[in-house]
């Protein structure tokens, strides 16, 4: 069953044409890897699906139901849930209660959203820091919490933007644990990332996009040897 | 990696920290009730009305400042408008006070809602301007509508038949019932939600939280205390002048709750106090005052940001652990 459809979306800034034409379908539980090199227009896209930018043409579907009008707190309420490339966290709460914002402000009672918060902290190995300011966390430990607010109620499609990105690579084994584990209970997820091994590794399909535009929608390992999408990577002809 | 402070369990809930402030809060409002027990020169009983008036309106824009992020320079443009909707209802409508100080609470929160709608997407400077000039345009307006309001000269407004004693503690219990209404209010998600406002809009919305509602009740309820302390200066003060919107009120205010503790429900209150007796201590060494708390709030905004609430803690931390 298609869970998104992004059919003719298309973003100009001025005279850039930041995000071209785009169109895909997302089946529930795919995790789909969203590959590009920089200023592809991965992010654009996120911000168009995640009610932060709204798209100048085109058409998204959550469950056949329009979205492209819906704002962030909208979409988040329908299931939409978005982590950034720059991490975004309450840097002045602490981490508990940066879990507790999520859980509350979609629907779950103080009790209830307290235990998820503590089972999340636990399974994303945050316990020893639960009670510091999300500020004084780590770079990674950030990265983690935002994890954790994005599924304090499982989502229907997480979109994440770059998540390991600079990352500690124990931060990274346990993200992507926490991926594997919600993909294999049937989670929806878009990643963005430009660590190629862990595309392959978590994503059974990819798109690669390049200059606002798909180049390409297949396989993982298919895209990856696509002439196209190494010479957008390498900006010049394949050998 | 940062090194672990605590664990999860001893993690201290934004509730919890909120509970805290409140008792605390509440001690200072129970030493201040005991004041006229050993001072009775009205002076000094005036002084401590005034201070009160004050804390009402640091607690008020503490809500929309210090919880919520939304830096207004308007405070006490909104305790002008609920003394001028008190004085004029009374003046031309024979509107009594009580009735005239309801009317100022809707009306002050009414302007505020509607400020805090034109200015939704300001953050900032921009915001600061923005709200700075609407304060200036307010007093002018007040100042200039000599027909309505007499401008510079004042506006007699009807007192109550109540001795200074009794306005102490009236005063007093506006404020603690104001203490308990934000104690209330923050400690519930709403508590969670303007704080997330403050440290991330856009991670807030992310988090599903619905930003222009809270923010417009931030806005709303801050403005709505400032009209209540306004009305019930002006029946206190049994005038009302544009001189109760100038911006130097609003610096006192941003004075006090800097020095107390942005963001804490006891800081601003306590330090409302300290700040308006010392500006009245200072009236004798000639107008220094605000060079004077402008001072202090440069020194407490850079080096000691959580004001003296966090001193106090920090104080108490250490007394524990020796």
């Amino acid at each position: 069953m298609t869970l998104l459809s992004v059919n003719g979306v298309t973003k100009r800034y001025g005279g850039l044409t930041a995000v071209d034409d785009v169109s895909f379908d997302i089946v529930a539980g795919e995790l789909v890897g969203l590959i590009g090199p920089n200023g592809s227009g991965k992010t654009t896209l996120l911000n168009i699906l995640s009610g932060l930018a709204t798209a100048d043409a085109g058409e998204i579907l959550l469950a056949d139901i329009p979205c492209q009008r819906l704002t962030p707190e909208q979409l988040a309420h329908r299931g939409v849930m978005r982590m950034f490339q720059l991490t975004r966290v309450f840097r002045r709460m602490n981490v508990i209660d940066n879990l507790l914002v999520a859980g509350r402000a979609l629907g779950l009672d103080h009790g209830e959203a307290l235990t998820r918060a503590h089972a999340l902290i636990s399974e994303l190995r945050l316990d020893a820091v639960a009670a510091l300011d999300a500020g004084q966390l780590s770079g990674g430990q950030m990265k983690l919490l935002e994890f954790g607010v994005c599924f304090m109620v499982p989502p229907r499609i997480a979109l994440l933007d770059e998540p390991f990105a600079a990352v500690h690579p124990t931060m990274k084994e346990i993200m992507g644990a926490f991926i594997r584990a919600r993909h294999a209970k049937g989670q929806t997820f878009i990643l963005v990332s430009h660590d190629m091994p862990v595309v392959v590794e978590l994503c059974p399909r990819a798109i690669c996009m390049n200059a606002g535009a798909v180049v390409i929608d297949a396989t993982t390992r298919e895209v990856l040897n696509d002439a196209r999408v190494i010479e957008a990577y390498l900006g010049g002809h394949a050998a | 990696m940062t090194q672990p402070a605590t664990p999860a369990a001893g993690a201290q809930l934004t509730t919890t920290k909120t509970t805290v402030e409140f008792r605390a809060a509440l001690v200072a409002m129970a030493i201040v009730a005991l004041i006229p027990l050993g001072v009775g020169n009205p002076y000094w009983l005036g002084v401590l009305i005034v201070s009160m008036y004050f804390a009402i309106l640091a607690g008020g824009w503490n809500l929309l400042a210090g919880y919520t992020g939304q830096f207004s320079l308007a405070p006490a443009t909104f305790a002008m408008i609920g003394a001028y909707t008190t004085g004029l209802l009374g003046t031309y409508y024979n509107v009594p006070p009580l009735l005239g100080i309801v009317a100022a609470v809707v009306v002050s929160g009414l302007v505020g809602l509607l400020l805090g709608r034109a200015v939704l997407r300001l953050v900032g400077p921009y915001l600061a301007l923005t709200t700075l000039s609407f304060a200036e345009i307010m007093r002018l307006v007040a100042s200039n509508t000599i027909d309505i309001t007499r401008g510079d000269l004042g506006l007699g407004v009807a007192g109550l038949p109540i001795g200074r004693l009794a306005w102490y503690y009236l005063f007093l219990a506006v404020l603690v019932v104001l203490l308990i209404l934000f104690y209330l209010l923050l400690r519930s998600k709403a508590g969670l939600f303007l704080q997330a406002i403050r440290d991330d809009e856009v991670a807030a919305r992310r988090a599903g939280v619905d930003v222009v509602f809270w923010k417009t009740a931030a806005f709303t309820l801050s403005a709505a205390a400032s009209g209540l302390a306004g009305a019930l200066y002006a029946h206190f003060a049994e005038l009302v002048t544009p001189e109760l919107g100038l911006i130097a009120q609003t610096g006192l205010i941003l004075s006090m709750a800097v020095i107390g503790g942005m963001g804490t429900l006891a800081g601003p209150l306590v330090a409302a106090f300290l700040v308006y007796v010392l500006s009245e201590w200072l009236r004798d060494v000639g107008g220094y005052q605000l060079v004077v708390f402008a001072a202090l709030v440069v020194i407490f905004a850079r080096f000691f940001r959580e004001g003296l609430w966090g001193l106090a803690k920090a104080a108490v931390r250490r007394w524990r652990q020796a």
